[in-house]
């Protein structure tokens, strides 16, 4: 009986010992922020396969096809410069019904969504003050500006060739 | 006061280089003494690797397939009078390949200028070859999929001559085999910013440039245009400090204007059916020339390559390389008189090189063809036997030069000729970065 007694005691106090243990939750009185990189970080060229991607990607909301990665690549391979072929490119997928735009009205009511909604997307990061200060203005004194300007001068800028 | 003179002289040398290699942003320090002998220069890299027996000997048959049929085959560049029996490399008629193409110059090139008979390339493989033509140099470390080490001819061009991306231009077959590397070198003292603007016809005018290029855009200068290069110019002007820029050539932003208008052009031309090809297209090479043609007339380049490369079909069918060889120099014939025809602002004014980057073997390999005739690769002696050719303004006619048994001349030579045609030369030689036994073909003569 006494032995049962002790058992039971030991029972008790280890599955007390273990109930008493509980992860500590540290409050840091800070709020959570999504992490984006600046654009210091970007060293890196991508290869003719991850640009044609990517900007498909951002300009179509899908991904492009493996076939028609190769032949869009071999498109750019075929061009001595880049930055030409690459402009000819983004124009010709501009041409396309299926291309994802934001309406021009919702570019001139909300400039400063409209750029940090277009730095997230091409240049994965948020636009600085001053970036978004220089957008907002020149969207505002630029009326014939159009969203599909504004995203292919984001396609065809240095910083969105590397990564 | 010998002592103030010192001081005097020592401060204005100093100054002097300071700022002397300021004066011209290509570096040099005066503008060239050399007068050019051409403003434009048309480099043929012919074609795949050609033998020598087939090509400037006229052996036909004779010295490939046991068959004593000798003849000219490429009337448009040699002299010479054509087989007389096996026709196989024309145009389908009654049996195939049996109709030659009618010559296209009413003199040969050979009339018209200076045949080097036998000259030697430096490398039996089609990579090493063409970067000896264009680089002037043979350089053992040169690796395939590897950029040129040593500056090419179109670098040479654009920072001693001063032309602008958009007046030098590289007209590739394809963009297999490495091709599209050769429009610049690695040199640091060279490189992209020199560069040509590289073009594959058949890949930008073909089904994939249709399809992924043709349907562009045409944004208003002010309006769009304007406004998309500001805001990339700023975003360009923000990242500056992160990673710099793209490497590879830049147009300005009026040429690629240019270009993309030349583009927009090119596809209404293919859609109407007006593109300048030569009356046979049957083939990738002659193809390319159309488009080099089209090239020249609306850029009016300073330095146009050309790079053909049919005849390699050599390694696996002999008839079919007859073919290809018969073409190239139909391809030759017709952009020699386009120049000369249609391009006024380059006729009377623009010199033509050419030469295979390498040469094929002396003996066959055992593949037979439809015809039970062998084929030829490219790996021994023989493969470094080749020809060149020059013609335009100040350039001998009627001259040939070398012989079986006296070779005379190298493919490395090619850079400093057409340096000496376009008139910087001593800029060219003086950079130390060309073979040891490179010379101009005038040197030679």
């Amino acid at each position: 009986m006494v032995k049962a007694f002790r058992y039971l005691f030991l029972f008790l106090l280890s599955a007390g010992v273990l109930a008493s243990c509980k992860k500590t939750e540290y409050v840091y009185q800070i709020e959570n922020e999504n992490l984006y990189a600046d654009n210091a970080g970007k060293v890196k060229v991508k290869s003719d396969e991850q640009y044609v991607s990517i900007l498909y990607a951002n300009l179509f909301q899908e991904a492009l096809g493996a076939n028609e990665l190769v032949r869009v690549v071999r498109c750019i391979r075929a061009n001595g410069d880049k930055d030409l072929i690459h402009e000819v490119l983004v124009s010709n997928f501009m041409n396309r019904p299926d291309v994802q735009l934001p309406e021009a009205e919702f570019m001139r009511s909300n400039p400063d969504s409209f750029v940090v909604d277009t730095y997230k997307r091409f240049l994965v990061r948020y636009p600085t003050e001053a970036e978004k200060t220089w957008f907002r203005n020149y969207i505002n004194t630029h009326p014939t500006v159009t969203p599909e300007i504004v995203y292919s001068s984001f396609a065809i800028s240095n910083e969105y060739q590397f990564y | 006061m010998q002592r103030r003179s010192f001081i005097k002289k020592a401060a204005t040398a100093t100054a002097g280089a300071f700022a002397l290699p300021y004066i011209l942003p290509s570096g040099r320090l005066f503008a060239s003494t050399q007068a050019p002998l051409a403003q434009h220069v048309i480099l043929i890299m012919f074609a795949g690797g050609v033998r020598q027996q087939e090509s400037v000997l006229q052996r036909y048959l004779d010295d490939s397939q046991g068959m004593g049929i000798p003849g000219n085959i490429m009337y448009n560049m040699f002299n010479g009078t054509p087989p007389t029996a096996k026709i196989v490399y024309g145009t389908d008629g009654f049996i195939a390949g049996d109709t030659p193409i009618p010559s296209l110059l009413n003199q040969s090139l050979q009339s018209q200028g200076t045949l080097f008979s036998e000259l030697r390339s430096g490398t039996t493989g089609h990579y090493n070859g063409l970067n000896a033509i264009v680089q002037g140099n043979t350089l053992y470390t040169q690796g395939l999929k590897q950029k040129p080490i040593h500056p090419t001819i179109f670098e040479y061009a654009r920072r001693h001559g001063n032309f602008p991306a958009s007046k030098v231009w590289f007209i590739g077959n394809g963009i297999g085999n490495s091709t599209p590397l050769l429009n610049y070198s690695t040199h640091p003292d060279y490189g992209a910013a020199y560069g040509a603007n590289f073009l594959a016809p058949s890949i930008v005018f073909g089904n994939e440039g249709l399809t992924y290029m043709s349907n562009s855009k045409v944004y208003h200068p002010e309006e769009e245009l304007g406004p998309m290069y500001e805001m990339k110019y700023f975003l360009d002007k923000n990242f500056k400090n992160a990673a710099g820029t793209l490497e590879g050539i830049h147009n300005t932003d009026e040429e690629k204007q240019n270009i993309k208008e030349f583009f927009k052009e090119m596809y209404q031309k293919s859609q109407d059916g007006t593109i300048a090809f030569p009356p046979v297209m049957d083939n990738g090479d002659l193809k390319t020339i159309g488009y080099a043609c089209e090239v020249a007339k609306w850029f009016k380049p300073n330095v146009l390559a050309i790079n053909m490369s049919a005849v390699d079909g050599c390694h696996s069918n002999f008839t079919g390389y007859l073919r290809s060889l018969h073409r190239a120099d139909h391809a030759v014939g017709h952009i020699w008189n386009y120049i000369q025809t249609q391009v006024p602002e380059m006729a009377g004014n623009t010199a033509i090189i050419l030469a295979p980057e390498c040469g094929r073997n002396l003996n066959h390999n055992p593949i037979l063809d439809e015809n039970d005739w062998y084929a030829f690769d490219h790996s021994d002696q023989n493969s470094l036997r080749v020809f060149g050719m020059m013609a335009g303004p100040s350039i001998p006619s009627n001259l040939t030069v070398g012989s079986n048994v006296q070779p005379v001349g190298n493919t490395v030579d090619i850079v400093p000729t057409m340096a000496e045609i376009l008139g910087f030369k001593n800029e060219v030689v003086s950079s130390g970065l060309l073979a040891g036994d490179s010379l101009s073909w005038f040197d030679r003569l």
